[in-house]
C-alpha cells in the first residue's frame, strides 16, 4: 500500500494570553497506515495541538492540512474525513447510546444499513450493545469512552485523532481498541494519539513524537528513536536534556 | 437550513428533552419527578394564560381592545429580549460539548445559528401562551374575521426572532470584546450588567418620550397613546398591529422577511469569528508562575461558602442571574440618596397618588423584589453537576454543606439588602425605630429567602443537566422558588401599604418580622431535615 501523507502539521503555533506559547513551532507528518504516538508530560501542549488538528481551537500561527485540506480555511472537509475522541468526552447525556450514536450516523449521512451493521459490530465488541437503550447519563466514564469510540469508528475516517484514548477502559475493551487500530491502519487510516502511556505506544506505535513545553523535542520512527532503548528510557533521557 | 441543521436542532431539543428522560429512564423516582416537573410547569403556563386573558379583558372592559395586538408584540418582544440576553452566554458560547460539536462537520455558523434556534425553539411554549391568552381577550371583544386567527398566531413565530437576534447579537458582540482580556469572565458580566441596565434606562425612556409628545390627561388615553407611540419606535409591533388590524399584506412582509432577512445576516458574523471567541473563552494557559505563600484557613461552612463564590464568578451566567437584583438595589439606593424620593415614586407608580410615608413599611419588601427574586441556594445544589462527587465523598454531613450554602447567600445578600434599605430609610426621612425594624425585617427576609431557596434546591436537584442556564433559569427549583415569592412579595407590599394607612407602622413591621422569622426557621428546619 502506498502511503502518503494524511496529517500535516507545519509550524503550528498556538499563543494564549500573556504571550506563552502552549504550541511552539509544531512540525509533524502522519501518513496514512501510521500509527502515531503523541507524548509528553502534563501541560506539554499535546491536547492543544490535537484540539487545534481537529477544527476546535483556533490558531493564527502555521498550517494543518487533513488529506491537503486545511484545517483554517476548508475545516469542512477535513472534518468530514477525521473522527476525534476526547480525553474526557462530553456527549449529550440525556441521550439514550443509539440516539446518540444515530446523530453522529445522521451527521456523516451514513445509510440505515451501514449504520446498523457497524454499530452491531462495535457495540458487540465493546460489550455495550445491551446498554444502548440506556440514557448516558446512566454510563459509566469507560462506557462513555466506549461510545465515543463506537461513535468516531461508525464513518469510516481516514484519520482518527485520540486524545488519551485508553483511559477509563477496562483491559478487554484497551485490547479491542488495540485491535481495531491495527485494522485500520491496514486499511489505510492514519492514527494520531496522545497518551502517557510508554508501554502502549512503545508496543502500538511506528512513529513517535515527544512534546515538552510546546516544543518537538524528538520525533521519528520508533526504531529511530529508541534503538536499543525502552521508549520510557527515551523520553527521560530528552526530557532531562532539555532542562 | 440544511440538513445537518435539522439534525443538530432535533438532537439539541432531544438532549435535554424531559420526555426523552423519562421515556427512557428506569429510575421511578425520577420519573415521578419528571411528571411533578411537567405538572408543576403546567400550572404555571396556566396561570400565565389566566393572567394574560385577565388582562385582555381589562383592557376590553375599558374600551382598549385596538391596542391588544401592539400590547401583545411588545409583551411578547420585551420577554423574548431580556430573556435572551441572559442566555446567550451560556447558550451560544462557552457551552460544555462545544468540543464535540465542533470536531463534527457542522459550521461554526450552523453550530451558532442551531443553538440560537433551540433557544427561540424553547421559549415558544411561554410566547404562544401569551399570544393565544391574548388572542382570545381580543376574539371576546372584537368578534374578528376568521384569518384574524391564523395570522395573529402564525406572526406570533415570528415576533420573537427579531429581539432575540438583536439580544443574541449584543451577547456576541460583548463575549467577542472579553474575549481579549484575561479577566474575561469578569469582563463579560460588567458589560452585560450594563447593557441590561442600559436597556431598563431606554425603556423609561422611550415611555416618557411616548406619553411627553401628547399631554393627554386622561389617564386611559394616555395609554394608548403611549403604546402607539411606543409602537412608532418599535416597528415590528407596528407591522404586527397592522397586520392583524387591517390585514396588512406589506406589514406581514416586512415582520416575516426582516426577521428571516435578520436571521441570515447576523449569523455570517457570528459563524466567522464563532470558532476565534470560543477558543478565547475555553482556553485558558497555565501561568506556571504560582508562588507558595502562607495559606489562610476557613471554617467548614466558610470553606464551602468560599467555593460557592468562585462557582459564581467562574460562570457570567451565573454572575449576571445571580447578581442583578443586587446591583438594582444599590442602584435604587443610590438613586434614592441622589434624587428626591418623591419624584422616583411618582415615576415609577407613574404619579399613582402615592406617598412616600405610605411605602414606608413597603421598602423592605421593595428591596427584597430586586434581591430576594434569585437565590444561589436554589441553583447550587443543581450546579454541582457532575462534581457533585466532590462534595459527596468529603468527610463532611449534608448539613454543613448546605448550611455553606446557606452562608454564602446570606453573605451575598445581607450587605446590598440593607445597603438598599438604609438609602431609602434615609432619603424618606424614616424615623429611627422604623428604619432599624426595616433593616431588621430585611435580614430576615434574606434569611427566608435563602433558606427557601435551599428547600427547593434541595428537592428538585437536577445534576444531568446540558448546560448550566438550564438550571439558573429554566429548572423547576427556580421556577417554584421565585413564582409564588414574586406573588407573595407583590401582595404583601399591597398589604402593607394599605395596612400601614390604619394601623401603627412599627407593630406591622413587628408582626412581618415574626411571620418572616418564623418561616425562615422553619425552611431552615426542612433543609436539615431534607439533608439527614
Amino acid at each position: 500500500m502506498e502511503k502518503k501523507p494524511i496529517l500535516e502539521i507545519k509550524n503550528y503555533s498556538k499563543t494564549y494570553g500573556e504571550g506563552k506559547k502552549a504550541a511552539d513551532n509544531v512540525t509533524l507528518t502522519v501518513e496514512s497506515g501510521d500509527i502515531y504516538g503523541f507524548i509528553g508530560h502534563n501541560g506539554a501542549g499535546k491536547s492543544t495541538t490535537i484540539r487545534a488538528v481537529v477544527g476546535v481551537l483556533d490558531f493564527t500561527e502555521g498550517e494543518i492540512l487533513i488529506d491537503g485540506h486545511s484545517v483554517k480555511t476548508d475545516s469542512m472537509e477535513c472534518k468530514k474525513i477525521t473522527a476525534y475522541i476526547p480525553d474526557n468526552p462530553d456527549l449529550y447525556e440525556n441521550l439514550t447510546g443509539i440516539q446518540y450514536l444515530n446523530f453522529i450516523a445522521d451527521v456523516f449521512r451514513i445509510s440505515e444499513r451501514e449504520r446498523e451493521a457497524s454499530i452491531k459490530k462495535y457495540a458487540d465488541l465493546f460489550e455495550i450493545t445491551d446498554s444502548l437503550g440506556d440514557l448516558i447519563s446512566s454510563y459509566s466514564h469507560g462506557m462513555k469512552q466506549k461510545l465515543a469510540i463506537i461513535s468516531a469508528l461508525i464513518h469510516n475516517p481516514k484519520l482518527m485523532v485520540m486524545d488519551e484514548p485508553f483511559v477509563g477502559l477496562d483491559p478487554k475493551a484497551a485490547f479491542t481498541l488495540k485491535q481495531i487500530m491495527h485494522e485500520m491502519c491496514e486499511n489505510g487510516t492514519a492514527i494520531f494519539f496522545s497518551t502517557h502511556v510508554l508501554d502502549v505506544a512503545e508496543k502500538l506505535c511506528n512513529k513517535v513524537a515527544i512534546i515538552k513545553n510546546g516544543k518537538i523535542i524528538d520525533t521519528g520512527t520508533m526504531e529511530e528513536l529508541t534503538g536499543k532503548k525502552s521508549l520510557e528510557e527515551v523520553f527521560l533521557e530528552v526530557q532531562d536534556e532539555q532542562k | 437550513m440544511n440538513k445537518n441543521s435539522i439534525v443538530l436542532l432535533r438532537t439539541l431539543l432531544k438532549s435535554t428533552s424531559q420526555w426523552n428522560i423519562y421515556k427512557n429512564c428506569k429510575d421511578k423516582k425520577k420519573k415521578g419527578r419528571i411528571i411533578g416537573g411537567f405538572i408543576g410547569f403546567s400550572i404555571l403556563y396556566l396561570c400565565l394564560i389566566a393572567y394574560c386573558i385577565g388582562m385582555s379583558i381589562g383592557y376590553g372592559k375599558m374600551g382598549l381592545v385596538g391596542i391588544m395586538p401592539a400590547v401583545c408584540a411588545l409583551t411578547i418582544s420585551l420577554l423574548a429580549f431580556i430573556f435572551t440576553v441572559f442566555k446567550t452566554n451560556g447558550y451560544l458560547f462557552n457551552f460544555k460539548e462545544y468540543d464535540m460539536l465542533m470536531s463534527l462537520p457542522f459550521t461554526p455558523g450552523t453550530v451558532a445559528g442551531c443553538k440560537f434556534m433551540y433557544m427561540y425553539v424553547k421559549s415558544l411554549p411561554w410566547n404562544v401562551s401569551i399570544s393565544v391568552a391574548m388572542l382570545i381577550g381580543y376574539a371576546i371583544y372584537t368578534a374578528p374575521a376568521i384569518w384574524v386567527y391564523p395570522v395573529w398566531l402564525i406572526l406570533t413565530l415570528f415576533l420573537p426572532v427579531i429581539p432575540m437576534i438583536v439580544a443574541a447579537f449584543i451577547g456576541f458582540l460583548i463575549a467577542k470584546v472579553s474575549a481579549g482580556f484575561k479577566k474575561k469572565n469578569i469582563l463579560q458580566t460588567i458589560l452585560t450588567f450594563i447593557f441590561v441596565l442600559a436597556i431598563f434606562a431606554l425603556r423609561f425612556g422611550i415611555e416618557a418620550f411616548a406619553k411627553d409628545e401628547e399631554k393627554i390627561n386622561d389617564a386611559l388615553l394616555s395609554a394608548s397613546e403611549t403604546i402607539k407611540n411606543t409602537e412608532n419606535i418599535y416597528l415590528p409591533a407596528k407591522w404586527f398591529d397592522g397586520a392583524v388590524s387591517s390585514f396588512s399584506v406589506s406589514d406581514i412582509l416586512l415582520l416575516t422577511g426582516i426577521s428571516i432577512i435578520l436571521f441570515v445576516v447576523i449569523f455570517i458574523p457570528v459563524g466567522h469569528s464563532y470558532r476565534s471567541i470560543n477558543s478565547k473563552l475555553k482556553s485558558h494557559a497555565a501561568s506556571k508562575k504560582f508562588k507558595m505563600t502562607a495559606q489562610k484557613s476557613r471554617s467548614i461552612e466558610n470553606a464551602i461558602a468560599y467555593k460557592e463564590l468562585k462557582r459564581m464568578t467562574g460562570s457570567p451566567a451565573y454572575m449576571v442571574n445571580g447578581g442583578l437584583g443586587m446591583i438594582f438595589a444599590v442602584l435604587i439606593g443610590v438613586a434614592a440618596l441622589i434624587f428626591d424620593i418623591e419624584s422616583i415614586i411618582a415615576k415609577v407608580l407613574q404619579d399613582a397618588p402615592v406617598s412616600k410615608e405610605m411605602l414606608y413599611p413597603a421598602f423592605p419588601l421593595i428591596i427584597y423584589f430586586m434581591i430576594g427574586m434569585v437565590a444561589t441556594t436554589a441553583i447550587t445544589p443543581s450546579l454541582e453537576g457532575k462534581n457533585y462527587w466532590i462534595v459527596k465523598s468529603l468527610p463532611i454531613p449534608e448539613k454543613t454543606l448546605y448550611r455553606g450554602k446557606m452562608l454564602f447567600n446570606m453573605y451575598i445578600t445581607v450587605p446590598f439588602a440593607m445597603f438598599g434599605t438604609i438609602c431609602l430609610c434615609i432619603s424618606a426621612k424614616v424615623p429611627v425605630l422604623t428604619s432599624l425594624l426595616e433593616v431588621i425585617l430585611m435580614v430576615a427576609l434574606c434569611a427566608f429567602s435563602t433558606a427557601w431557596g435551599c428547600v427547593c434546591g434541595i428537592k428538585h436537584m437536577r445534576l444531568d443537566w446540558e448546560n448550566e442556564i438550564e438550571v439558573i433559569k429554566q429548572s423547576s427549583a427556580v421556577a417554584i422558588y421565585m413564582f409564588p415569592n414574586m406573588f407573595a412579595t407583590m401582595i404583601l407590599v399591597v398589604l402593607v401599604v394599605i395596612l400601614g394607612m390604619h394601623m401603627n407602622l412599627n407593630l406591622i413591621l413587628a408582626v412581618l418580622i415574626l411571620i418572616v422569622t418564623l418561616l425562615a426557621w422553619l425552611c431552615y428546619r426542612k433543609v436539615m431535615k431534607l439533608s439527614k
